[in-house]
């Protein structure tokens, strides 16, 4: 199997990695994959500033705190896929791209969750942690939650986005997340504490970007036997990811739709 | 009158649930929460569908609507959407 791995550097105008442009380079890629303009493939990224992020049937104003989010410079956005609430700061997150019938793309999506999510595994092992898939979506290491995923189908294609945690900062995260009281918040940064964990907890020591997508690229690589071919976004998708940026991810309509 | 409520599926995601009754009639009903509905847009046509139902039909047709196909749930089933919704209907009606 061939992949393009698609270079995550910044598109040349506005904010380079804002929550809107990810989604916005996200669904372009959605488009010339499923036009058959791009072949299947793969981008690593990250987020500047941090965003929080929303699942397709979330409320943005009933899970977020967006006075908060506004005055810590944290951009929020509602995503394609399902899921949950996500604080992207300390992460490496993934997007892949393939038309259904792919390999990585069987009919059974609990199937297609497990094949894509066996690269982050092998990617996570090389980096010395042990991991395995823990359905329907997360990844998980001595029994903590360190990476989630989503999935979505469109346009005859298959779009799955996760993250894998270098850190983590519950305190902040709960900061701009809405909690059903206030008072419960310190129990509920230690139930984060309790659940979930980064690679930097388990492995004691700073991991940085660099090398975590250097271990996810050869991990995806060795478990779908695919040669990963580096290639920027077309001209194309780079208008089309600035036109869903502002069109959609920036808007109201999109962002407070349910 | 309105009632909102949310339910933590044992092991699953959370159900966040809003509905509007009037003279016994669902006048819009909204399932939020973390869960997946593929394909999404099939989702949100079975809850737009529940508008206009009796309260007391509310909860067998969500578990049909929601159960059609092409439409697959993953973390939440048809039945506990139903079943809140139902919860959540009656609420509102007793407002």
């Amino acid at each position: 199997m061939r992949l393009r791995l698609v270079d995550s550097r910044p598109l040349s105008k506005g904010p380079s990695s804002s929550g809107a442009v990810n989604m916005g380079i996200d669904e372009a890629l959605l488009g010339s994959v499923s036009s058959g303009e791009s072949p299947p493939s793969l981008r690593l990224y990250r987020w500047s500033p941090p965003c929080v992020t929303v699942g397709y049937f979330q409320s943005l104003d009933a899970e977020i705190d967006l006075d908060a989010c506004h005055a810590a410079g944290v951009d929020v956005v509602r995503r394609l896929t399902g899921g949950g609430a996500v604080f992207h700061d300390a992460e490496i997150t993934y997007s892949l791209v393939v038309p259904l019938g792919h390999e990585l793309a069987p009919e059974d999506i609990l199937e297609s969750y497990r094949l894509i999510c066996s690269g982050l595994v092998v990617g996570l092992r090389l980096l010395g942690v042990e991991s395995s898939f823990e359905p329907i979506n997360d990844i998980a290491a001595s029994g903590k939650k360190i990476s989630g995923n989503a999935q979505t189908r469109r346009q005859g294609c298959l779009l799955q986005h996760g993250t894998v945690l270098l850190a983590l900062n519950p305190e902040l995260m709960f900061s701009l997340l809405r909690v059903p009281a206030e008072k419960l918040k310190g129990k509920l940064i230690e139930d984060v504490k309790a659940r979930v964990t980064s690679l930097s907890s388990i492995l004691g020591r700073e991991v940085a970007f660099e090398e975590a997508g250097e271990a996810l690229k050869k991990g995806f690589s060795a478990a779908w036997g695919a040669e990963l071919q580096p290639g920027p976004l077309t001209r194309t998708e780079a208008a089309e990811a600035q036109r869903f940026a502002t069109e959609r991810f920036s808007s109201r309509e999109w962002n407070h739709r349910r | 009158m309105i009632a909102r409520h949310d339910y933590k599926i044992p092991g699953g995601k959370l159900l966040r649930v809003e509905v509007e009754v009037e003279s016994g009639v669902v006048l819009r009903a909204i399932v939020r929460g973390d869960f997946f509905a593929h394909p999404e847009e099939a989702f949100e046509a079975a809850e737009a569908d529940l508008t206009g139902l009796p309260v007391d039909r509310l909860g067998d047709a969500a578990l049909s609507l929601f159960s059609k196909p092409p439409l697959k749930l993953f973390g939440a089933t048809p039945a506990d959407i139903a079943q809140v919704l139902t919860e959540t209907a009656h609420a509102a009606q007793a407002r």
